[in-house]
């Protein structure tokens, strides 16, 4: 479980969020909101890659920036997946496999793994391309991938499917919810939490704006198409 | 024709130390101040790149003044030896590697090093990520400095006196050879010397082309 307690961030001398106070727990929790809300700030936060500057992350009740082993520890059961791809130089298969080699895998079992998970999401055609070689929406499959290839506790997506097509996007979404982990996904898909059901929380201006019910969100969605 | 290979040679030697040398403190003092998000690393970073600019007959002479038998470091006896042309051009360039390399350290600690976390790395594995990826615009700033270092001609002249045989490089033997009036030999000397440049921004292409 994820606690934050009062959390506030700030670039420079502006606040992107503030004044949050939330519980994770659900399986799958969405965060939604206009652009420039504090969606991936707040994201970067909870997942443990910024360190709140004012306010308390705790995990199981926690706080992981005052103890380094356990901040080190717990970024291996947590991943976060950014809004644009950043991709490593090398080929698809290295990136993919990368966060297993971390863990420790030999880059061989590494491989085979990755290779698995790009035949399942039918990549398996640019598992040798590089970077520069990839279109916007191959670029993020794979950042996908190489994120769902561990089996993390927490995994934290920005926007997960802005760039995919409709049946890539099917196949992601299933993958996403074969994780056993706990998911939290910050998005503009706004048929995506009708697909994989879950806690809608609004953002807005950086602030929190509370909880809607799926019976909410979907009369919201219906009025909006 | 051996002497302009033997001048060459020289300059290459000397300039390529200097690079070397000014890499060990420029590099790490970079790495350091990207992790900063202080004023004081701001004000730091300002002061080195208005340093870019630098004449460099000024370094030149500051490094004389400092060298010379009356200054602070003249018992080290180090002037007009090609030690003080190393010295004057590695302090020469540490401006353009620091204000160059700034930039992509910075852009690497908010992507690579950001993403290596994400991904569960620790500290010392996100540092070897930002390397790896940021290894080829490196070695890019580097030649990009060596080839200031190799074209410049204030500090060469003024610490390194131009010695035949010992501290006479490419541009303060065109300087001399035009002072005399021999055109031909100073052509020959300048033809090398851009063949030099040349070669260098022949590697900075291939090392961009390979990159990824
Ligand atoms: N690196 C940064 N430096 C300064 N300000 C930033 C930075 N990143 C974000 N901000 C500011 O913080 C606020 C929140 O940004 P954030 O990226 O969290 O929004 P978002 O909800 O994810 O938006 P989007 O839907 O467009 O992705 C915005 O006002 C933005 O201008
Ligand atoms: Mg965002």
């Amino acid at each position: 479980m994820i606690l934050l307690k009062d959390v506030w961030y700030l670039y420079g001398e502006k606040p992107a969020i503030k004044e949050i106070n939330l519980t994770l727990k659900d399986d799958i929790t969405y965060i939604i909101g206009p652009n420039g809300s504090g969606k991936t700030t707040l994201l970067k936060v909870s997942s443990l890659i910024f360190r709140p500057t004012r306010g308390e992350v705790l995990y199981n009740g926690e706080n992981p920036w005052r103890d380094k082993k356990k901040l080190l520890k717990l970024r291996k059961k947590v991943v976060y997946v950014h809004e644009k791809p950043i991709l490593l130089r090398g080929r698809v298969i290295d990136n993919v496999a990368f966060p297993l080699v971390l863990r420790g895998y030999t880059p061989s079992d590494a491989k085979d793994r990755a290779r698995e998970i790009l035949r399942e999401i039918g990549l398996e055609s640019i598992e040798n391309k590089r970077r520069r070689e990839l279109s916007a929406g191959q670029a993020q499959l794979v950042s996908l991938c190489r994120a769902l290839i561990l089996d993390a506790e927490y995994i934290f997506l920005d926007e997960p499917t802005n760039m995919l097509d409709i049946e890539n996007r099917e196949k992601i979404i299933e993958l996403i919810g074969k994780k056993k982990a706990k998911k939290i996904i910050a998005t503009h898909d706004l048929a995506l939490p009708l697909q994989l059901t879950g806690r809608i929380l609004l953002i807005k201006d950086g602030k929190l704006w509370g909880e809607i019910t799926l019976d909410e969100y979907r009369s919201m969605f219906l009025n909006i198409h | 024709m051996e002497e302009i290979l033997e001048i060459t040679l020289r300059s290459i030697i000397v300039s390529l130390s200097a690079t070397l040398l000014s890499a060990t403190w420029s590099i790490p003092i970079t790495l350091f101040l990207s992790r900063q998000k202080t004023r004081t690393a701001n004000i730091i970073m300002s002061f080195f790149n208005s340093l870019v600019g630098i004449p460099t007959v000024i370094v030149g002479l500051f490094l004389y003044m400092i060298l010379s038998s009356s200054g602070p470091l003249g018992f080290l006896r180090i002037l007009y030896t090609p030690h003080a042309i190393i010295i004057g051009q590695s302090l020469l360039i540490t401006p353009w590697i620091v204000s160059l390399s700034y930039e992509v350290f910075v852009k690497a600690r908010n992507t690579y090093w950001e993403l290596a976390l994400a991904l569960g790395a620790d500290y010392f594995s996100a540092n070897m990520v930002m390397l790896r990826e940021t290894l080829p615009d490196l070695l890019v700033i580097l030649l990009i400095a060596f080839s200031r270092a190799v074209g410049e001609l204030g500090v060469a002249l003024l610490v390194g006196g131009n010695i035949r045989g010992y501290t006479r490089v490419l541009t303060t033997t065109i300087a001399l050879a035009v002072s005399k009036g021999e055109f031909e030999f100073a052509l020959a000397l300048g033809a090398m010397l851009v063949f030099v440049l040349f070669m260098i921004a022949l590697t900075i292409r291939l090392i961009k082309a390979y990159k990824e």
